[in-house]
């Protein structure tokens, strides 16, 4: 068994309803993995089964190769750094980090050490004798952080972890937290429904959808060949046509929409019921070059300037609002204008229209 | 029309402030009027006259109490049935109070009813409940032989047994409330935290759960250990002459003896001890907290 942490079938339910419904996730060592998702699409349940604060119904859970499934959290040797931080209240900063190293039957010294180390690590280490409900969120989230770190555990789990820090800060902390993570070589599991913190911290993304595992790609990956419709409007927007699959065409299908045939990357049978989706800045304006290209036209409804980029949404016909997204500020088009819109078919994608099929 | 705008929008503002000032002052004022009129003042008086001899200002009632055998039996009466009654309450229900926060639905309802109800009931009602349970015919004397542990009623009432166990079950409630009402502020995360970082389940408990419940524990001796050293229902129903207390004998000072110095003298003794307590457990508390 190659992975660090493999789960495998794993099942849980809350009365009659399954959170996590079989499960297979493998996190290769060293990997930084982000479970991403809605509320209550299984992600922290997930993360608490691995961390053993749960027992689950079926399925088993193995860490470094050994079967952990019935195993309590305290001869885990996870780390967790929860939401709340769940910092001791009654003990100091260093009194939190070495709270895991004293019961480790270490000397005093050595306790002092790597408490110093572990806040070094965070850039903490003058802050040993505070009491932690002196600390801002931001020194609070790196406290919990070193106090996890400082047991040198197997694998690092982070429940919403910089959820509760204001935006500027949580960016920077995602960085430096990917960098820090990346240089101690350790293997981590982060739960989130931010998808722009997904993107940026880790290796592999998990994209988790009533209690299952739609996709465990690279977040490269993941942005440019979704395999489901959940995943691609969970990570990044979605420009959407729906319509009847005409024809199959070599990898591709051909769909018949209200706004003309298009072609799309996916396999689905003539006659099924099909979205076809693609990025907005996948989107030109203008019928651009080469065969291989989608084309339809529509109506401009509000075209919002955002410095680097233009977002300008487009009525086609289909309902609601298709996103296109242009770089520059040339030839900005103006509301009411009639636009014809081209992209690569490359970069389209067709799923099964569930709306149609229920 | 500028200027009364500004002086109209300068107005309210200053009508705010002022109260805002004395906000806190007002608002403890009619309590402080009612302890100072109801209770300052009696207490004052009731200090003094506890130095009041045959001739002007003396000690002589402290001294008939400390300096006398007997006199000190009373205090130590009363310091023993606040103490045991202050250490089975805690041991009872400090379990207690975590089975109440870890309850949950119905059951909660169930557990707090059961500790609000008897509050509801007079102590003089329920001391008479337990002497009716404990005579020697009582429900507990007929259980016992008719489970043939005993043959004969045994003694019950009027016994240590009878008055600790009296004791313990009316001001209970006063240890667990207290205790209950910080753990269930305790964030069922700090012992997942402590799990997580290699803490067995009793290790969790002594290192996290123990210390910050200590307020709660600090509050619930406080309040028990006051109440039951100057219990005087409790042991009149449940021990009556065979136990002096300074309680009962604050009561014999002032409506038998007419000796209000003896009285005075046992009421300050007993507020000493009451204060003691309290001071200590708080300074316990304290320290623990801050290490």
């Amino acid at each position: 068994m190659n992975a660090h942490v493999a789960t495998t079938n794993l099942s849980k339910r809350f009365g009659a309803a399954a959170v996590l419904d079989r499960v297979d996730l493998a996190v290769e060592r060293g990997a930084l993995v982000t479970l991403l998702g809605p509320s209550g699409c299984g992600k922290t349940t997930l993360l608490r089964l691995i961390a053993g604060l749960m027992a689950p119904d079926e399925g088993s859970i193995a860490i470094g190769g050994f079967d952990v499934t019935r195993t309590p959290p305290h001869k885990r040797n996870v780390g967790v750094v929860f939401q709340s931080y769940a910092l001791f209240p009654h003990l100091t900063v260093a009194g939190n980090v070495g709270f895991g190293l004293q019961g480790k039957g270490l000397g005093r010294a050595e306790i002092a050490v790597k408490v110093q180390r572990a806040l070094a690590l965070v850039q903490m280490e003058h802050f040993g004798d505070r009491p932690v409900r002196a600390l801002s969120g931001g020194q609070q989230q790196r406290v919990a952080l070193a106090r996890a770190l400082a047991v040198e555990p197997s694998v690092l789990l982070f429940d919403e972890a910089l959820s509760a820090l204001d935006r500027n800060l949580r960016e920077t902390m995602q960085v430096e937290l990917r960098r820090l993570l990346k240089d101690l070589g350790a293997t981590a599991v982060f739960v989130t429904h931010d998808q722009d913190e997904a993107l940026t911290m880790s290796d592999k993304v998990a994209v988790m959808n009533a209690g299952r595992i739609e996709q465990f790609d690279e977040p490269v990956r993941l942005y440019e060949r979704p395999r489901s419709l959940f995943a691609t409007r969970f990570v990044g927007v979605s420009s959407e046509l729906r319509g009847t699959v005409a024809a199959r065409d070599g990898g591709r299908v051909r769909v018949d929409t209200p706004q003309g045939q298009v072609l799309a990357e996916g396999d689905l049978p003539a006659g099924a019921a099909a979205v076809v989706s693609t990025r907005p800045e996948n989107i030109a304006i203008g019928a651009g070059d080469g065969p291989d290209r989608n084309r339809i036209e529509g109506r401009v409804r509000r075209v919002t300037f955002q410095g680097s980029r233009t977002r300008i949404a487009v009525d086609v016909g289909a309902g609601g609002d298709f996103m296109v997204e242009i770089g520059g500020i040339f030839a900005l088009p103006a509301p009411g204008d009639v636009v014809m819109l081209s992209w690569a078919a490359s970069r389209s994608f067709v799923f099964a229209d569930a709306r149609q099929a229920a | 029309m500028s200027r009364a705008l500004e002086d109209g929008a300068a107005l309210p503002r200053l009508a705010f402030r002022a109260p805002q000032l004395s906000a806190g002052v007002l608002l403890a004022l009619p309590a402080a009027i009612v302890l100072l009129a109801l209770y300052a003042i009696p207490l004052a008086r009731l200090m003094a006259s506890s130095f009041v001899g045959p001739s002007g200002l003396s000690f002589q009632a402290y001294g008939r109490i400390l300096g006398d055998a007997y006199g000190r039996s009373l205090v130590w009466n009363s310091v023993r049935l606040g103490a045991l009654t202050t250490m089975i309450a805690l041991a009872v229900g400090y379990p207690a109070a975590f089975g109440l926060a870890f309850a949950r639905g119905a059951l909660r309802s169930l557990f707090l009813a059961s500790l609000f109800l008897p509050l509801a009931a007079s102590v003089i009602v329920k001391s008479f409940a337990w002497s009716t349970l404990m005579r020697s015919h009582g429900v507990v004397n007929e259980a016992l032989m008719s489970l043939h542990l005993t043959s004969a009623p045994i003694r019950l009432l009027f016994t240590q047994v009878s008055l600790i166990s009296g004791s313990v079950n009316i001001f209970l409630p006063f240890m667990i409330l207290p205790i209950y009402s910080v753990i269930a502020q305790i964030d069922p995360r700090l012992t997942e935290a402590a799990a997580t970082l290699g803490a067995s389940p009793v290790r969790a408990f002594l290192r996290v759960v123990l210390p910050l419940s200590l307020p709660g524990v600090v509050a619930g001796v406080s309040l028990v250990f006051s109440l039951s050293v100057s219990a005087y229902v409790v042991p009149t129903l449940l021990m009556g002459e065979s136990y002096p207390t300074l309680a009962t004998t604050i009561a014999r000072a002032f409506l038998l003896l007419r000796d209000p110095a003896l009285g005075s003298a046992a009421g300050a003794i007993l507020m000493a001890l009451g204060l003691a307590v309290v001071v200590a457990s708080h300074r316990f508390g304290e320290k623990s907290a801050g290490q």
